[in-house]
């Protein structure tokens, strides 16, 4: 069950660089950025998760050794990073919208002023 | 542990610099308030790491903090910490010395420009940010403030948007500089799924046991990520873009401040989580990356037309000694690395606010335009001299001691393995140190001496707090060439220390005192006595002034329609009349780049400026790190 989430983390990844790669258009390579995040967050997750395992919501009093629950951290830092994620495309789209306002074009071959 | 207790500068230094950064945004529109609250911040943070380092340094303590005060339980580390030993404190005193520079040059270099409570507030959080990187004992909480600075410093090159290209390099930064965090997280996340910590010390302990499949690909992972931060080939084009379109004052930030941190990763990473420096393969990879980098950077700059730029390709080429130093895996080489590592903050620092006082008062950075400005601006043009010397690893200056070093310790190094390559390397590292030098030569030539072209007539000299920052740095440029003995041992010496002790770091964390074995701790000048090769120079130098003195050349020449035109490169055409050859600034070695005209066209047609292209070379660093570590490890 769980591998298929890895099978899955992975093609996302690879498909968010494949997108960034191959795609000219500015918008699709911040798509292809937040593909590549959305892998990285669900291999997070995946990696807590205890199959069988409630939500890791206690008290001190509640916790006992028998109590079975997800890897809380993951989560934590899934959270972290899913925020991050949707900053790069925030901070991105604002320099695609300025650069379209300068160069006129979203096309990543014509955005080349600076090279060599 | 009462509030003013050492333990708890670490936290003080990074917070001092987010709480600046935060406080602007609500006080920042008074001039007065933003300037003292800057300053207060650069100072604050500057005074309370200087005040670590008897304990630190030379007392050769760790100190541990943990967040909340929530230490080791059940032989976890839950908390968060900070873990402070002299490799971090001394990554994190650069930062504060660069910033504290950089934060007093700004004042007035940025006075002319919209939004500035913003600049400051974004300078503030690329400070904290590597701040809080190299003072974290948390593998994910560098991630955060790598991610902060990395934010930070796209922000700040796009921050004068209407500058050429500075939205494009920008994103840029943004997109390759995204794909490298998100390689950190997932190399984090993956060792995570391991061993479940993410403290820093613990995970050392635990991860060299446990080499495999996936700690592989977590090491590959966390290598190139860092790799993109240092800007190490192949990631280079990054970091010319940026700075050639950040303000000076960023520049000194990025340069200075952004490449260490990577560097830092990266010696965290191979010597402390993977401890796999022993092994030949790994030298090899750091060895090979650094050499590479500090070549083609070289050469990418020698074609170079923009001041900045090419000081940028130039910054990359010293981080390369930097690493290759640094993967060299003995004493010398590690205290030399990091020698260099000080010294590039220093000499980079210094020649990027000259870059930066040129533009402040000219307007342009381009070389082909600039000309003749020692006459305006004598105090810069002096400052500037200070900092190429050092670049180009010329004595007394602070940049021939550690080249000396890396020199001497990538020969003792082929001495000892009976390794060819390495052998290869010390000669890469002098071709590169000449090269260096050339390209600073051709620099001062086109934007100091010569005529002065018309429409910088009246240019004046910068002003005095500008004038002041570039001071500090030409000062510390011959304070640490003049002593080397005291900054190995009070800076690198420990710091080297602490890289090839990393049980002490692992232990450290857990509250145990382990005592240092020490190694033999570098001498200063290394094996070689360098006032003989200073003498020699020195006779050189006499030599070649005599025979210059003994030619004759005119001050005026003609060009091919008869025109007289002033001699500004004659002096670079020995005995040849100069009737066909009026080069511009920027042609100044037209032979030596006419001779490798194919490699240069080469790397000029491969710096494309297309995103895609720069992401795929990303991709491909980061399919031959995994393919190499899978086969070598």
């Amino acid at each position: 069950m769980i591998l298929m989430n890895y099978i899955a983390a992975f093609f996302l990844i690879v498909l968010g660089l494949y997108t960034i790669v191959t795609k000219y258009n500015l918008v699709k390579t911040v798509i292809g950025l937040s593909i590549m995040d959305y892998g990285v967050n669900l291999l997070i997750v995946s990696i807590g998760f205890n199959p069988g395992g409630t939500a890791p919501i206690f008290t001190f009093s509640e916790l006992n050794p028998s109590s079975f629950f997800v890897d809380p951290i993951p989560q934590a830092l899934t959270l972290t990073s899913i925020v991050i994620g949707a900053c790069v495309t925030a901070m991105s789209l604002s320099l695609v919208m300025k650069i379209y306002e300068q160069y006129g074009t979203m096309d990543t071959r014509e955005v080349r002023r600076l090279r060599g | 542990m009462s509030m003013l207790s050492y333990q708890h500068f670490p936290i003080y230094a990074i917070m001092l610099y987010f709480l600046g950064a935060f406080l602007i945004v609500l006080f920042g529109k008074n001039k007065i308030a933003r300037h003292c609250l800057a300053l207060l911040s650069v100072t604050g943070s500057l005074a309370l790491l200087v005040s670590l380092v008897p304990r630190v340094m030379t007392g050769g303590e760790i100190i541990t903090y943990w967040m909340g005060n929530r230490a080791y339980s059940g032989g976890y580390a839950i908390g968060i910490a900070l873990e402070v030993d002299a490799l971090s404190l001394f990554f994190a005193l650069l930062v504060a010395v660069a910033v504290f520079v950089s934060g007093v040059y700004s004042i007035r270099y940025m006075e002319h420009d919209d939004n500035i409570p913003q600049y400051y507030t974004l300078f503030l959080m690329l400070a904290g940010g590597v701040m809080g990187l190299v003072l974290s004992g948390d593998l994910f909480n560098m991630f955060i403030m790598v991610e902060i600075l990395t934010f930070a410093a796209v922000a700040l090159t796009a921050f004068r948007n209407t500058a050429r290209g500075a939205l494009e390099a920008a994103f840029k930064y943004l997109v390759v500089g995204s794909i490298g965090s998100t390689c950190i997280l997932a190399g984090t996340i993956m060792l995570y799924a391991q061993v479940h910590t993410l403290n820093f010390a613990q995970l050392s302990g635990l991860i060299p046991g446990h080499i495999h499949g996936a700690t592989r690909v977590a090491f590959a992972l966390l290598f190139v990520g860092f790799s993109t931060k240092a800007f190490l080939v192949p990631f280079h084009p990054l970091a010319a873009d940026a700075h050639g379109a950040a303000p000076a004052s960023v520049s000194v930030l990025i340069s200075g401040v952004l490449t260490k941190s990577g560097i830092y990763g990266i010696i965290r990473l191979v010597y402390f989580l993977f401890q796999t420096m022993n092994l030949r393969p790994i030298q090899f990879m750091l060895v090979f990356v650094g050499s590479v980098s500090m070549f083609v950077c070289v050469t990418m700059a020698l074609a170079q037309h923009d001041f900045k730029r090419l000081l940028a390709f130039h910054s990359i080429s010293q981080i390369g000694y930097v690493l290759t130093a640094v993967g060299l895996s003995t004493a010398l080489g590690i205290s030399a690395g990091l020698y260099h590592a000080m010294n590039h903050t220093i000499f980079k620092g210094l020649l990027f606010l000259a870059a930066g006082a040129v533009l402040h008062e000219t307007g342009t950075t381009d070389l082909d335009r600039l000309g003749g400005l020692s006459k305006r601006m004598p105090h810069t043009t002096v400052l500037f001299l200070i900092g190429a010397a050092s670049i180009s690893g010329i004595p007394p200056f602070n940049g021939f001691a550690s080249k000396w070093l890396i020199y001497q310790a990538a020969y003792l190094r082929a001495v000892e393995t009976g390794n060819i390559g390495y052998l290869l390397v010390t000669i890469i590292a002098l071709v590169t140190s000449t090269l260096t030098l050339a390209s600073f030569v051709k620099v001062s030539q086109s934007v100091f001496f010569g005529r002065l072209p018309d429409e910088f007539k009246d240019v004046k000299e910068v002003p005095f707090g500008m004038r002041l920052a570039m001071s500090l740095f030409a000062i510390l440029c011959v304070l640490t060439g003049l002593l080397p003995e005291l900054v190995t041992k009070v800076l690198t010496g420990p710091a080297a220390q602490a890289v090839l002790n990393p049980v002490r770091y692992i232990a450290a964390a857990r509250g145990i005192e382990v005592p240092a074995e020490t190694a033999a701790l570098p001498q200063a000048v290394g094996a070689w006595s360098p006032i003989n090769w200073l003498l020699l120079l020195g006779i050189s130098l006499f030599a070649i002034t005599l025979v210059a003195l003994l030619g004759k050349y005119d001050r005026v020449s003609e060009n091919a329609s008869g025109e007289k035109i002033p001699a500004k490169y004659d002096l670079f055409f020995s005995g040849e009349k100069s009737v066909y050859s009026q080069v511009g600034g920027g042609d100044l070695f037209w032979g030596f780049k006419h001779n490798w005209r194919h490699y240069f066209s080469f790397m000029h047609d491969l710096h494309s400026g297309v995103v895609n292209d720069y992401a795929l070379w990303a991709v491909v660093a980061l399919a031959l790190a995994i393919a190499f570590l899978q086969i070598v490890l």
